[in-house]
């Protein structure tokens, strides 16, 4: 009894129960690259439909990329566990996924929206998808992403054709390519943390 | 006024044996983050050696603090563990009681 009564004990027992804790949240954090490849994604997407092959250029670099997200998260996650927060951030980025896939097949082929309302119904998505992401992880630099993205899609309707296309390519550095790596610099600070601080009591 | 009499011993809560465990305590505290975890992930969380780690989980599986499952996944075997409702209160309960017992070491 003595022994569990002792102070330095119990502190460390409490220490441990925080630092496990951690520990197990830690896993859940490590998406900055799909921000950067979507990114490049989407310039490659523009450059192709702009000097090659508009009809195909979308469609077979988002599966394309899809695929390529699917796969790499797939082998990253093996043996990772699953938790709550980790599936419903998940849910929406398939849910935005798929929204902006269907979209943009339909648009095109059905020629009904012009490339104003092309990007504002996007960018607005993405901007949604980004501010959902913020309010659940408690995130304030990707609510900044969100903004960005709506204001992309504002400048989309009320400016001209050339000033849509540069708030679009605008927008995709900022949130896509320079969040991704800022995302990715954070993750790594936080995986070198966690090493530093891993447990050692087993 | 007189001094309040410090508590007696005997009203401090007692610390769970089974999770008291430096390991089973650890385990318990990352499958509270999780919704489930696999065998190598706890390992590689816990530092723990496969035959250590099997042990103490199973001590947690018999007292009904933790739940098991092995399934295959693409043809590879997968030992998957979760925490069950009971766990989570003795880890809830657990907890109390340690910061009411370090609450009655700092008065003391």
């Amino acid at each position: 009894m003595a022994e569990l009564t002792d102070r330095q004990e119990l502190n460390d027992r409490l220490n441990l129960i925080e630092t496990m804790i951690a520990e197990g949240r830690q896993s859940t954090q490590s998406w900055g690259w799909t921000f950067v490849l979507w990114g490049v994604a989407y310039y490659v997407a523009i450059t192709w439909a702009y000097w090659g092959n508009p009809a195909i250029a979308w469609p077979v670099t988002m599966v394309t990329t899809g695929l390529i997200t699917a796969l790499v998260a797939m082998r990253r996650s093996s043996g990772r566990p699953e938790t709550s927060l980790g599936r419903s951030m998940a849910s929406v980025w398939i849910s935005l996924g798929v929204s902006l896939f269907l979209f943009g097949i339909c648009a095109s082929s059905s020629g009904h929206a012009d490339q104003h309302v092309f990007i504002a119904v996007i960018a607005t998505m993405l901007g949604m998808a980004n501010a959902t992401s913020s309010l659940t992880l408690r995130w304030k630099p990707q609510f900044a992403c969100a903004v960005v993205w709506w204001a992309a899609a504002a400048v989309s309707l009320f400016g001209t054709v050339t000033e849509s296309s540069i708030s679009f390519l605008v927008a995709i550095f900022l949130c896509q390519i320079v969040f991704g790596i800022y995302m990715m610099i954070c993750e790594g600070r936080e995986a070198r943390q966690g090493r530093k601080e891993g447990p050692s009591h087993a | 006024m007189p001094e309040p009499m410090p508590q007696p011993v005997t009203d401090l809560p007692e610390l769970n044996p089974i999770i008291h465990g430096k390991l089973r305590l650890a385990l318990l505290s990352l499958l509270s983050t999780v919704e489930e975890a696999e065998f190598i992930w706890l390992r590689a969380k816990t530092n723990s050696t496969d035959g250590n780690l099997g042990a103490q989980l199973l001590k947690l599986e018999e007292a009904g603090y933790v739940a098991m499952e092995k399934k295959f996944v693409l043809r590879k075997p997968q030992t998957l563990y979760r925490m069950t409702e009971s766990g989570r209160q003795a880890l809830t309960e657990y907890v109390q009681a340690l910061k009411q017992l370090l609450g009655a070491a700092i008065d003391a």
